[in-house]
């Protein structure tokens, strides 16, 4: 054989040696095409990074829409996923039976005590409130509705529930749980909408902490141990505090269970959330009347007013509240920079 | 002889099948689990089609397809935008250049080339995320969603190979 290499043999050597023609000709330019294409796409990728940090109310209207696109299947599909879950819940349930039964029966005893003690404060409350005129607050509109989808995750914190604008949800709403706070709404489509939750490090809600009436903030950090932050220096905190919504800015309601305080060290007070996240599946969205200082006309309507008495905020905020006093007025009036009653205290 | 119609539209449906398995498991990924590990860390599933078709069939997974997944994934899962897009560019278009290393050799090696892979994928999405979120994100969440993602990979390689074999043979 040796060195007997037909034609056509050698054609196709040269051939995938160096491509047709054709090739020889495109295929430069195609790899060229395509870095090009590359490099087009990471520019995107960064240009869409700037987009998300700059412009979030278009961001948040395309999202509310993909989570809109998604939830009809996910609706569907989750379904079976929760029957799994109460199946293994019942087959623990079977096993633990007498345990429960026993730990009921201690509780219920407990919570007949307390039943007669919250009937009791409460013929009081009302013939008081009869006393102070008091005005009651804002009747409370519960929307109930279903775990559809968990972005379960290292960088963001966030459920997707099946209800949206069409329910009456909108964004910035307390999301409630049996327990306690979960979250808030933070974009809500039409039929579906996306809860950041309590423990994301974009959440901030304003607290108070139930014995001794501090005021703080509950700051996510993406563990589930969320922080109490912005506490005074004098402000007593110990493990086992029940820490409450506080009311302030209008964003919550105020008296709603966020959390217990788990540890208290130098730098950081924790506190753990009353939900089990991944135990929720149904979840209330709570509309107080209250639009919260989140929503976007609300932003778009608040300028910097002149003076700070004459607040243009809406009525449901009180005045003062989230408005920065001047220097000069805190040194003329020291006794303001003490703050109003929270208003648990109210009679 | 001519292509009909219903050929043809096969022949794109099953063009798209790589990027619609992408999507499906984007959705899996979403679903309410009531493991107490899954809600805080969750195996990036996405991350997992990507390389193994940009491996298999770089041809029907394009780094567009693979920038479009990815900002699906950020719209969905409330994550900062931009940042999966440029994870999994970055993924499919060094895995495809890469792609002909993984022929013709055993699952394993592939399964390593993946765990490989996943570590500067997962690093850029934290870093990225943190400084777009403007704070340092735990890296312990991280740590536990690399672990589920390398250890998983095989199920769901698995999985899309059976699709594979199944649909796109003789493609």
């Amino acid at each position: 054989m040796g060195y007997s290499i037909t034609f056509l043999e050698m054609r196709g050597i040269l051939l995938a040696q160096h491509g047709g023609p054709q090739q020889r000709i495109f295929s430069p330019l195609r790899t060229a095409l395509h870095r090009f294409a590359f490099i087009l796409l990471i520019f995107s990728a960064f240009g869409l990074m700037l987009l998300g940090k700059a412009d979030t109310v278009l961001i948040e209207r395309i999202r509310a829409a993909s989570a809109d696109l998604v939830s009809p299947v996910m609706n569907i599909v989750s379904r079976p996923a929760s029957s799994i879950n109460e199946l293994t819940e019942k087959a623990y349930n079977l096993a633990h039976l007498y345990e429960e039964n026993e730990r009921l029966r201690r509780e219920n005893q407990q919570l007949l005590a307390w039943q007669q003690a919250a009937r009791n404060l409460s013929h009081e409350n009302t013939r008081l409130r009869d006393l102070a005129h008091y005005t009651t607050p804002p009747s409370l509109h519960l929307v109930t509705s279903r775990v559809i989808a968990d972005m379960g995750g290292a960088y963001a914190h966030s459920l997707m529930i099946s209800a949206g604008s069409r329910d009456g949800v909108i964004k910035g709403q307390a999301v409630i749980a049996d327990e306690g706070l979960v979250g808030r709404i933070a974009e809500a489509g039409y039929q579906a909408s996306r809860v950041l939750l309590i423990t994301d490090i974009n959440s901030r809600v304003p607290v108070i902490v139930e014995n001794s009436r501090d005021r703080a903030f509950v700051s996510g950090d993406n563990t589930t141990r969320p922080l109490l932050t912005f506490l005074t220096a004098d402000a007593t905190v110990a493990p086992g505090d029940r820490i409450l919504t506080s009311g302030h800015g209008g964003a919550f309601p105020p008296g709603i269970p966020v959390g217990v305080v788990s540890s208290v060290s130098e730098n950081a007070v924790r506190i753990a959330p009353l939900f089990r996240r991944h135990q929720l599946e149904y979840l209330r969205v709570a509309n107080y009347g209250l639009h919260g200082i989140l929503s976007e006309q609300r932003i778009r309507q608040s300028q910097a007013p002149s003076n700070t008495d004459a607040t243009n905020l809406a009525p449901d905020i009180p005045a003062g509240v989230g408005v920065v006093p001047k220097e000069s007025e805190i040194d003329a009036h020291k006794p303001m920079f003490k703050p109003p009653a929270p208003e648990g205290d109210r009679p | 002889m001519k292509p009909g119609v219903w050929h043809r539209l096969d022949v794109i449906a099953r063009g798209l099948l790589p990027a619609f398995s992408v999507f499906v498991l984007l959705l899996i990924n979403l679903l309410p689990v009531s493991l107490p590990l899954l809600s805080t860390a969750s195996p990036s599933l996405a991350l997992m089609a990507v390389f193994y078709w940009s491996v298999n069939r770089p041809d029907l997974l394009t780094a567009l397809t693979a920038f479009f997944l990815g900002l699906l994934q950020d719209l969905l899962m409330g994550l900062p935008l931009g940042v999966s897009s440029l994870v999994l560019l970055l993924v499919q278009t060094g895995s495809a250049s890469q792609g002909r290393f993984f022929h013709n050799k055993s699952f394993i090696v592939m399964w390593w080339g993946f765990a490989l892979v996943a570590i500067p994928a997962l690093l850029v999405q934290w870093l990225l995320s943190s400084a777009l979120i403007g704070a340092l994100l735990p890296i312990k969440a991280t740590l536990i969603s690399y672990v589920l993602t390398a250890l998983l990979f095989p199920l769901v390689a698995w999985v899309l190979a059976r699709t594979q074999n199944s649909l796109l043979r003789y493609m």
